[in-house]
């Protein structure tokens, strides 16, 4: 299928394999039908979808420079109190299966065949909806099955998020990336490093390990959060805490407690546990003396 | 490419034998040839994929962790180490149980407090006699695990096996005794 | 000087009625938002496109810091987050972009609902663009998990258990995505695979296939 050299063409190939050069002439659809003014794509039509553009582009860029990604804590399996939350566009699906009809025995219902349902029906749409008619008012079925499925996965968000919020209330829990967050600010505002700690790298001693202290420790129970090595458990190694920490202010969250609670006042509990005033003394001052460097 | 030539030449030669047409042999070969290269490219990697789902499962993997004979109805509190291999990860860390036994049978509980993940402890305070108390936030359970305050779930249960005289732990599960 | 390149290219490749094809065409009024305001409904199809576009370029560009390991992911994330200049805005931009794609899509796929739109001769177009709503939903929760933290972990929990609960093959449907028994070590490279490879492969493939049937149909004329 040799296309034949015509004297025009500048470029000549030997054995020509091309498909031969269709005539330029774009299907257009007609939209005669509709009269009005119609533009072309390039450049009339494309200059305002760009104007569009640009004013979403200047929204969005001052939401990502106004609103920080959330970012939580380290993933820590332990952590049996977590409250999960999906992202926002599957709560609706999260809350479904909360109800009895979509849980236990039924969660199939719940996790299968409704999502079929609704998916599958969305996917069919044009072929279950084939009528001539377009408008949405004129299709009545259609129209109501969306409206009803738009409210219910509306009704459903709102209850979840509600839901998950009054959770967090009860439980007096500030979301993670929340907390972190401000700890950053507080942080960097005290001139200490912001980012968290990271595991592993060089294993910090115990000092002082026979001291008495460690029965102390024990004893008080803070070995129920803190780990029996110090090392913690749900809640953050003591280890090197001497590093951050002086003895006073250790002292004053013995007595009083930090982040709401989460660590609680623990005087108390230690004194009911048969621990005298200067045996918490000495706590503090042991723990004071848990530095990495030595 | 003499074939369509002969052919025109002895245009009655009888077409009785079902031969292949050179057309299709080709496209046969074309198609199996595609088969194959699809099919020798994408198997490895799909038997790459799906490696985990074939490998031999570790579970049921009980950990030996006290005789029987020590256990008594008041519960008591024992360490044993698991070894979790996550991959290239493997790490052994140290869970604790608190076991007892009764009628029902030898029960073993994770300390793990329901509510925010903190360890409670059996009678560790005297104004919850006989009972799981954790220190954080006051939460309390029966021997049984029942959640009593604050908790929103009663303590996870470990399942048991009994073989020679020895408890056996094994996976962490919901508890099936508080209801 | 760009023309001289323009037709050297031209006479060798012959490019000019590719674009001129694009170029050319005529939109009808009833959906330019110039002519009536309403029409700016026809403008969500447009900006989903776009802000995919921001996605896949900023999703590159989270690539040279991040790693894909539990023990390091949230480190990473930390780091370009908030030690890497710009960091906060380029995260930020993936991070809500992902909503704002669905938030776009939603609105695009009510708009082509309630015009009728998906009518014949463009049923194929609708169902590409259902393969498109749930290749962004499986992107969101892929991408969901990469930050490591406990959000991301917990959530893909809940995830796991419901993939668990389809009948005869959930166990087995839960074990390949997580890669193993757990959630851990395997689960994150598989999704990382999954989000930054597969998924987006496909997308492209079925965002191209929606161009080319808009192209080929035109759009929907007025009611």
């Amino acid at each position: 299928m040799a296309h034949g050299h015509s004297s025009k063409e500048k470029v000549v190939y030997v054995g020509d394999s091309r498909v031969k050069k269709r005539s330029y002439n774009p299907e257009q659809p007609d939209y005669t039908a509709y009269p009005g003014k119609s533009e072309a794509f390039i450049p009339n039509f494309l200059l305002k979808e760009w104007m569009v553009g640009v004013v979403a582009l200047v929204a969005f860029l001052v939401l990502t420079i106004s609103e920080p990604p959330p970012l939580g804590y380290p993933a820590n399996p332990n952590n049996t109190g977590f409250v999960p939350i999906p992202d926002w566009y599957f709560l609706f699906l999260y809350q479904l299966l909360k109800y009895p009809y979509a849980s236990g025995s039924y969660v199939v219902i719940g996790t299968v065949l409704i999502p079929a349902v609704m998916f599958g029906g969305l996917v069919m749409a044009p072929f279950l909806d084939s009528g001539k008619e377009r408008r949405f008012y004129k299709r009545p079925i259609a129209s109501s099955l969306m409206f009803v499925s738009l409210l219910a996965i509306i009704y459903l968000t709102k209850v979840a998020w509600n839901g998950y919020e009054h959770e967090l209330k009860e439980l007096n829990i500030i979301p993670e990336h929340i907390e972190r967050e401000e700890k950053a600010r507080e942080a960097a505002a005290a001139g200490k490093p912001t980012g968290q700690a990271k595991p592993g790298g060089k294993e910090v001693a115990i000092v002082d390990k026979d001291d008495p202290a460690m029965a102390s420790f024990k004893k008080a129970t803070c070995v129920a959060c803190h780990g029996a090595d110090l090392k913690g458990a749900s809640a953050p190694s003591l280890r090197g805490i001497g590093d951050t920490l002086s003895k006073d202010e250790i002292l004053k969250i013995i007595h009083e407690g930090k982040n709401d609670g989460k660590m609680p006042a623990m005087y108390d509990t230690a004194i009911g546990a048969g621990l005298t005033d200067q045996d918490i003394d000495h706590l503090a001052e042991w723990l004071a003396k848990q530095k990495a460097a030595q | 490419m003499s074939k369509p030539h002969e052919n025109e030449h002895n245009p009655h030669k009888p077409a009785a034998r079902k031969e292949m047409s050179r057309r299709q042999f080709l496209s046969y070969t074309l198609g199996g040839a595609t088969a194959f290269m699809a099919g020798g490219a994408a198997l490895p990697m799909v038997r790459f994929a799906v490696d985990p789902l074939l490998q031999k499962k570790t579970e049921g993997n009980y950990i030996k962790v006290v005789e029987v004979s020590k256990i008594t109805d008041q519960p008591q509190e024992f360490n044993f180490e698991v070894t979790q291999v996550d991959g290239w990860y493997e790490s052994k860390p140290t869970l604790t149980a608190w076991i007892r036994k009764d009628d029902q049978g030898i029960l073993a509980l994770s300390p793990i407090c329901k509510h925010l993940g903190c360890t409670v402890s059996w009678n560790n305070n005297a104004k919850y006699k006989d009972q799981y108390f954790c220190p954080c936030h006051g939460a309390h359970y029966t021997s049984d695990g029942k959640q009593l305050a604050v908790a929103r779930a009663p303590l996870d249960e470990y399942k048991v096996k009994i073989k020679d005289g020895f408890v056996y732990l094994g996976d962490k599960m919901p508890n099936t005794r508080a209801k | 000087m760009f023309k001289g390149v323009y037709n050297w290219i031209d006479e060798r490749l012959d490019i000019t009625p590719m674009w001129r094809d694009v170029a050319d065409h005529e939109v009808p009024e009833h959906v330019n938002p110039a002519h009536h305001f309403s029409a700016f409904v026809y403008c969500f199809g447009g900006l989903t496109f776009f802000i995919t576009v921001i996605q896949i370029l900023s999703g590159m560009f989270l690539t040279m810091y991040y790693v894909p390991d539990i023990v390091n992911a949230y480190y990473s994330v930390e780091y370009l987050q908030t030690k890497v200049a710009f960091g906060q805005i380029v995260r930020g931009m993936h991070h809500w972009g992902a909503s704002l794609v669905i938030v776009m899509m939603f609105l695009h796929t009510l708009r082509v609902f309630f015009t009728g739109s998906y009518k014949a001769p463009r049923e194929m177009n609708w169902v590409v663009g259902m393969l498109i709503f749930f290749v962004m939903l499986g992107l969101g929760f892929t991408g969901y998990l990469l930050p490591w933290d406990n959000k991301a972990y917990f959530a893909t929990k809940v995830g796991m258990e419901i993939a668990d609960t389809v009948p005869y093959i959930g166990p087995y449907l839960k074990e390949l995505m997580q890669g193993g028994t757990i959630v851990g070590a395997q689960t994150l490279t598989r999704f990382f695979a999954i989000h930054v490879f597969f998924l987006p492969a496909g997308l492209l493939a079925l965002l191209g296939a929606h161009f080319f049937m808009i192209r080929r149909q035109g759009i929907s004329g007025p009611l």
